[in-house]
């Protein structure tokens, strides 16, 4: 990717189910501050969000929160998509979380979140799908690489879970399979350090 | 819900082999483990208020571990628990999918003990 014009963003939306919790702890660890948000949607039950917001947080530099909605994705920050709603972003900018039915029974879905992005003048983009049951994220990826984005899945062997990444990976939209530390190093390139 | 740092795991595993060395992996380390061979042993072991980490095996007589999970579901017996599969099974695709937000880890037998403790403390702490 060519670098963005400054008031561009880069946004990394990760979709992760059973499995991710501890593939995202080994993508995030030691991870650096990156000049990109960094947006996580992970299936799983409400009590456990702010756990795995502060489990991430022990090891990387980004700032890590559950996302809110209203708020604007800024540069040097995860957020944690939190159970029981949907999320979007609006304008690639705002997160807006929505209490609609589930889509391919979970809510959040990763699809929605990742259909949410718009092609603009310079906005980049990259979705990453890892371990989980399912096909949830496979539109999304398709998305992704329809406006021009980075699109990156888990390679199968180092899955507890591969139905996800392999559903992507059947899109034919998926640049690359890779581990969690290739992902890792992936999107530090990507982004850029801050 | 959990107000303490939870130090306990629950086994579920028609395997008595599998429920003793989980004993002689997790008590060592100061992790009590209630070891149960039935879904509905879990089910009366949650109802008598067990909250902690749910090693769950998927393939057993009588009630299966979906199925198990699926009632622990509607009887509300989820929260303050973290539950993941303990099975020999390899891919689950597509089965029960409806539950998956529930079950945070698919753990598959053989397992290296050095992971399976560091990745079921690694849950605990999600409880602390």
């Amino acid at each position: 990717m060519e670098n963005a014009a400054p008031s561009s963003r880069t946004i990394v939306v990760i979709g992760s189910s059973t499995g991710g919790p501890r593939t995202l702890e080994t993508i995030f660890s030691r991870f650096p501050r990156v000049d990109a948000a960094i947006v996580i949607v992970q299936h799983m039950p409400l009590y456990i969000n702010s756990s795995l917001c502060r489990h991430l947080a022990k090891t990387t530099r980004m700032d890590v929160r559950i996302a809110e909605d209203g708020e604007s994705v800024e540069h040097g920050t995860i957020y944690v998509a939190p159970s029981d709603v949907h999320l979007k972003l609006v304008g690639n900018r705002t997160i807006r979380l929505f209490d609609d039915e589930k889509v391919q029974f979970v809510r959040p879905s990763i699809d929605v979140a990742m259909t949410s992005l718009e092609k603009n003048g310079g906005d980049r983009f990259a979705g990453v799908i890892l371990s989980g049951m399912g096909s949830d994220g496979a539109q999304g990826i398709r998305h992704i690489k329809a406006i021009g984005g980075v699109t990156l899945a888990q390679t199968l062997r180092t899955c507890a879970i591969h139905a996800m990444p392999r559903a992507a990976f059947e899109t034919g939209k998926v640049d690359q399979m890779l581990p969690p530390e290739g992902i890792r190093e992936q999107i530090i390139r990507i982004a850029g350090t801050l | 819900m959990t107000e303490v740092p939870c130090q306990r795991i629950m086994v579920v595993d028609d395997d008595v082999f599998i429920l003793e060395v989980m004993k002689e992996l997790f008590e060592p380390e100061g992790i009590e483990v209630v070891a149960v061979e039935s879904g509905d042993a879990c089910i009366a072991e949650l109802k008598k208020g067990f909250r902690g980490v749910v090693l769950m095996d998927i393939m057993m007589p009588g009630k299966d571990g979906w199925e198990t999970i699926k009632e622990m579901i509607d009887l509300d017996l989820m929260e303050g628990n973290v539950v993941a599969m303990l099975t020999a099974k390899d891919i689950p695709d597509g089965e029960l999918e409806y539950i998956k937000e529930h079950v945070i880890d698919y753990i598959t037998k053989p397992f290296e003990a050095d992971e399976i403790v560091t990745v079921v403390k690694g849950y605990l702490d999600y409880l602390a």
